[in-house]
């Protein structure tokens, strides 16, 4: 099992849904601001390139990647992939050396002003949700349907039907961390 | 031991210990989430903004959160309705009744108790009822409680419940009451479902998200998007065409396409001979020409039939011509098809180019495009920008009718009303109202009528009230979660109105920086914590919704619902009158209040269900279960039917305008503010995305999301030796109010424009602390604007022009 985040950036509406929901399931709606990153608590970051000619935005978060360097420089075994393909935390073996923090090309992990530890895409209520059956709240809350999470070995998932015919990219490929995060950019 | 994160962190006592009140069943089509053990779910319509899109309150795992309602005619959802509970706990939200100690302004309070905040207001209102007559009181309000306000303001004898219409979309009301018949921005809009091609004049997606839900079957299938907009607003980011345009000149852009599709005849002319009238034969006077003109019995709009090579009634005309001149009742007529081309070859693309900054060229491609694929063009709702955006949205609906897109696949629809009745009626002989009670006639006029005859709730006109005493005083305002200061034009004026006024009430949920220039301040409940049966709007299809109360205000908070905040305030003022209406003193306990609100629901139902003849059980379990309930589902047709305007048709030539002694046609005017001319002197827009309303800004969510620094093309920067991140200075041309920001450098706006975000930033209450003090950083646009008024519809100019001048780095 390997599962994916699908974002389509030519879809989105940049309405910020993702991002305040991110907040309100996995962290309680705090309003303390995100130490890592200021503003939100949030596991999903909005990047403007508005210098570009054509501006865009870009939404992002961890890559759950298959060869994920915050996996590898963690000292104690506390970051890992699980055998559902998504990079996981336990928290009872995380010292808070902060190795996968610097370590992650995307940067895509912050320190929780509380436990001192590192945070990331998918948040427990996230990940309990995904044990249910249910959606990444990202996906279930986006109104323009920009989002998706599946499978990549199932043929049948919606992120696979969504891949076909799309014109896609994946962020830092070179960085080899092989990420699971697709973006969407026309079809 | 298999740890879980959630065991590690410490949990936030409020969210955890609060209890979701009412739990209907869960709904059946989710057979997801009955996996989901200990799984809540609460319909209720979202109010972080006035869209009213349909969400579910979810309690998982002792976590609240917010999930679209994908059931509902109109599902949300965006990051405000995410951010709901950082609303509902947020650390400044208002907790007791405040009293104004210091002076207006100064925004210094002592916390007093309901019992004492109530009589002390209603002491001084009946003190200015007596004085100065119930008129003299205004109650100014946006969203919030708005199906209650004519109950409440016509209990109390006053005409004058002014919301916020003005500063919002009275341009586009006036452009569709004039050519549809129409009236505000939810009864006609676009069907993106099936749109092939969209055109967005200012407008960003928003609101209601039910429209970007359904958007996506036509992203699927293509659809082509184009903002037009001096800035690109985030939606236009994505797969689109972002055309920047000089601000206060869509008009000109607009009816420069209508040339292009005239004289190219690119329109359906089946479609606009059949459902507009622009075969009408006007006569030199502007007039249309009529059987009795011609001495014939019948008082019908005339045509010129091809086959029967005769003037007939449009009603009966076989092959009515489009573009015919003559005689006719001995004065030279022709018809309103010509006059519409005459007056839109008053901008060929290239002299609209020179108006509207757009090349010539791409004026050309895209009138080509939007004809070819009877493309759509947004109707407006945000509309008072420049203080001429009523033409520019009459171009629009009469491009619509160009092309056959009103009451069409893809084109524009008129929505399905859903029959709910309205609170109270202020007939001529008497006030009826939804509780069966009678009142004696409101004999005064509103006060913003009297002055902007076309259109309604015009606050600028309450202004003028209170400081000139005319057409009579009004002395008491009471504001009902709404924010005049980042909603209305010319502050000065605002400022000196609200040191006069006798009485300055604000209900509210958070301080709003009026708070500050209040006499009492009292804490209102959020949407979560209280019931309302509502229409849902931004949906073709007629529907009702029944937003549950899903949670009490958090400890500490002693907010009130707002319809008994101001009903005991009446009450109070007019015990008799209350008592005619049905609100006796039983209801001053809180808890009987509900019995109060039941009573107005069931009267609802009941009327509903007479209306659609659906039995009341029915309408209710919907309500109950889902949160909503459809009567009529919308479906494309091959045009509109009979429409409420003079003659039935879309009227491209307005005869409602000639009423008003306004054109007939569109034009494009100049805006008011003083046009930029020198190097440091730029337009200043003000414009929105998911982040902007009265409340959501202040969420952390939100406050995070929202840029507060002034948007500067590079171009412009690297000119001025300005850069990002610079503290600047701006000066109002017109009104030479001075404020200051940080600098965005952004190819996301035009050279030579400004922009900032509308409520965002330039706070200034006294009652805001920490962490929020973000929202005091930046600027609030509105300060820059004077009382530049549109004279019928009194559309503002939230726009205005600027000096600029780098003061940091």
């Amino acid at each position: 099992m390997r599962l994916a985040h699908l974002w389509n950036q030519a879809t989105c509406i940049g309405c910020g849904a993702c991002i305040a929901a991110c907040n309100a399931a996995n962290y309680k709606s705090t309003d303390r601001p995100n130490p890592t990153w200021r503003g939100l608590q949030t596991n999903i970051k909005r990047i403007v390139f508005d210098r570009e000619l054509k501006p865009h935005t870009l939404l992002v978060q961890c890559q759950h990647c298959e060869n994920a360097p915050c996996v590898a420089v963690c000292p104690t075994g506390a970051s890992y992939i699980d055998r559902d393909g998504l990079v996981k935390i336990k928290p009872e073996l995380c010292i808070g050396c902060k190795y996968c923090m610097t370590a992650c090309p995307y940067g895509m992990r912050w320190l929780d002003p509380v436990t001192g530890l590192p945070n990331k895409c998918m948040g427990e209520e996230c990940q309990d949700r995904i044990k249910h059956g249910l959606q990444p709240v990202c996906v279930t809350v986006c109104p323009a349907g920009a989002r998706a999470f599946g499978d990549l070995d199932d043929p049948n998932s919606e992120v696979n039907r969504r891949l076909r015919g799309a014109r896609v990219i994946r962020l830092l490929e070179h960085k080899g961390t092989r990420p699971k995060y697709f973006v969407v950019v026309g079809r | 031991m298999d740890l879980t994160r959630r065991d590690f962190l410490a949990l936030t006592a409020t969210a955890a210990a609060a209890s979701i009140l009412k739990l209907p069943p869960k709904p059946q089509q989710e057979p997801q989430s009955a996996q989901a053990g200990g799984e809540e779910r609460v319909p209720v319509m979202c109010n972080m903004c006035g869209a009213g899109c349909g969400v579910y309150l979810v309690k998982r795992n002792g976590i609240m959160y917010v999930e679209p309602n994908l059931e509902h005619p109109q599902p949300g959802l965006c990051a405000r309705a995410a951010a709901a509970i950082q609303l509902w706990n947020h650390p400044l939200r208002l907790r007791k009744p405040l009293k104004r100690v210091g002076d207006r302004g100064e925004g210094k309070f002592q916390e007093i108790d309901w019992e004492t905040a109530l009589n002390e207001i209603a002491a001084k209102l009946r003190e200015v009822v007596s004085k100065y007559g119930p008129e003299s009181v205004v109650f100014t309000y946006h969203d919030f409680y708005a199906w209650h306000m004519p109950f409440i303001a016509f209990t109390l004898g006053t005409p004058n419940h002014v919301q916020h219409a003005s500063c919002c979309h009275n341009a586009s009301t006036y452009a569709r009451m004039l050519i549809l018949g129409a009236g505000g921005p939810p009864t006609v809009d676009p069907d993106y479902e099936r749109a092939r091609y969209v055109i967005l004049v200012g407008r960003v997606f928003n609101a209601a998200m039910g429209m970007v839900h359904r958007l996506k079957k036509a992203r699927e299938a293509g659809v082509k998007l184009v903002y037009v907009d001096p800035r690109m607003g985030n939606a236009a980011m994505a797969e689109g065409e972002w055309v920047p345009i000089i601000p206060g000149t869509d008009a000109a852009f607009l009816l420069a396409m209508m040339h292009v599709i005239l004289t190219e005849k690119l329109y359906d002319e089946d479609y606009v001979k059949k459902f507009t009238n622009a075969c009408f034969l006007i006569k030199p006077d502007g007039t249309p020409l009529t059987e009795k003109d011609l001495g014939r019995e019948g008082a019908d709009y005339v045509v010129y039939d091809l086959d029967a090579k005769d003037f007939v009634s449009y009603k009966k005309a076989k092959n009515p011509a489009l573009e015919w001149e003559g005689e006719a009742a001995g004065v030279k007529v022709r018809t309103a098809f010509l006059l519409l081309k005459e007056r839109a070859a008053r901008y060929p693309p290239e002299e609209a180019e020179k108006i509207c900054g757009v090349p010539a060229e791409t004026i050309r491609r895209i009138a080509r495009e939007f004809a070819n694929a009877r493309g759509v063009i947004e109707d407006g709702w945000w509309t008072s920008k420049n203080a001429n955006d009523s033409d520019a949205f009459r171009a629009v609906l009469t491009l619509n009718a160009l092309v056959g897109s009103i009451e069409t696949a893809g084109g524009l629809y008129i929505k399905l009303g859903s029959k709910m009745p309205g609170s109270a009626t202020a007939a001529p002989d008497k006030v009826t109202t939804i509780t069966g009670g009678t009142l004696p006639p409101i004999t005064a006029k509103r006060i913003d009528t009297l002055k902007y005859p076309a259109v309604p709730h015009v606050f600028d006109a309450v202004l003028d009230a209170v400081l000139e005493g005319k057409p009579y005083p009004v002395k008491a305002l009471i504001i009902v979660g709404t924010e005049p200061f980042t909603r209305d034009a010319n502050t000065e004026k605002l400022k000196k109105a609200l040191k006069a006024l006798d009485l300055v009430v604000v209900i509210d949920v958070v301080p709003n920086d009026s708070a500050d220039w209040a006499d009492y301040v009292l804490p209102d409940n959020i949407f979560l914590e209280r019931e309302e049966l509502a229409d849902v709007k931004w949906t073709p299809h007629a529907a009702i919704q029944f937003s549950h109360k899903a949670l009490d205000p958090p400890p500490g908070v002693d907010a009130r619902n707002g319809f008994w905040i101001m009903m005991e305030i009446v009450r109070r003022t007019v015990p008799d009158r209350a008592k005619a209406v049905g609100y006796t003193e039983e209801y001053a306990d809180y808890h009987r209040f509900e019995k109060f609100e039941e009573f107005i629901k069931k009267k609802c139902l009941e009327s509903l269900s007479k209306s659609w003849n659906v039995p009341v059980e029915q309408i209710e379990r919907a309500l109950e279960e889902k949160g909503f309930f459809v009567f009529q589902y919308w479906t494309p047709k091959k045009g509109p039917g009979a429409r409420p305007t003079k003659s039935g048709l879309v009227e491209i030539y307005s005869l409602r305008a000639l009423d008003f002694k306004d054109d007939p046609l569109p034009k494009w005017k100049p805006p008011p503010y003083t046009k930029p001319t020198r190097p440091d002197e730029f337009y200043l827009v003000n414009g929105r995305d998911q982040f902007v309303t009265v409340h959501a800004i202040w969420t952390w969510s939100i406050a995070s999301l929202v840029d507060r620094r002034v948007w500067m093309n590079p171009k412009d920067a690297e000119r001025l030796g300005i850069r990002d991140g610079d503290l600047i200075e701006l000066e109002g041309l017109d009104n030479g109010f001075k404020a200051r920001a940080r600098v965005k450098v952004t190819n996301r706006v035009r050279e030579g424009v400004f922009f900032v975000y509308n409520r965002a930033g330039g706070r200034f209450s006294k009652l805001i602390t920490g962490q929020y003090e973000v929202l005091k950083e930046g600027i609030n646009p509105n300060m820059f604007t004077l009382s530049w008024l549109e004279p019928l519809n009194g559309s503002p100019s939230l726009n205005s022009t600027v000096r600029v001048r780098k003061v940091g780095a």
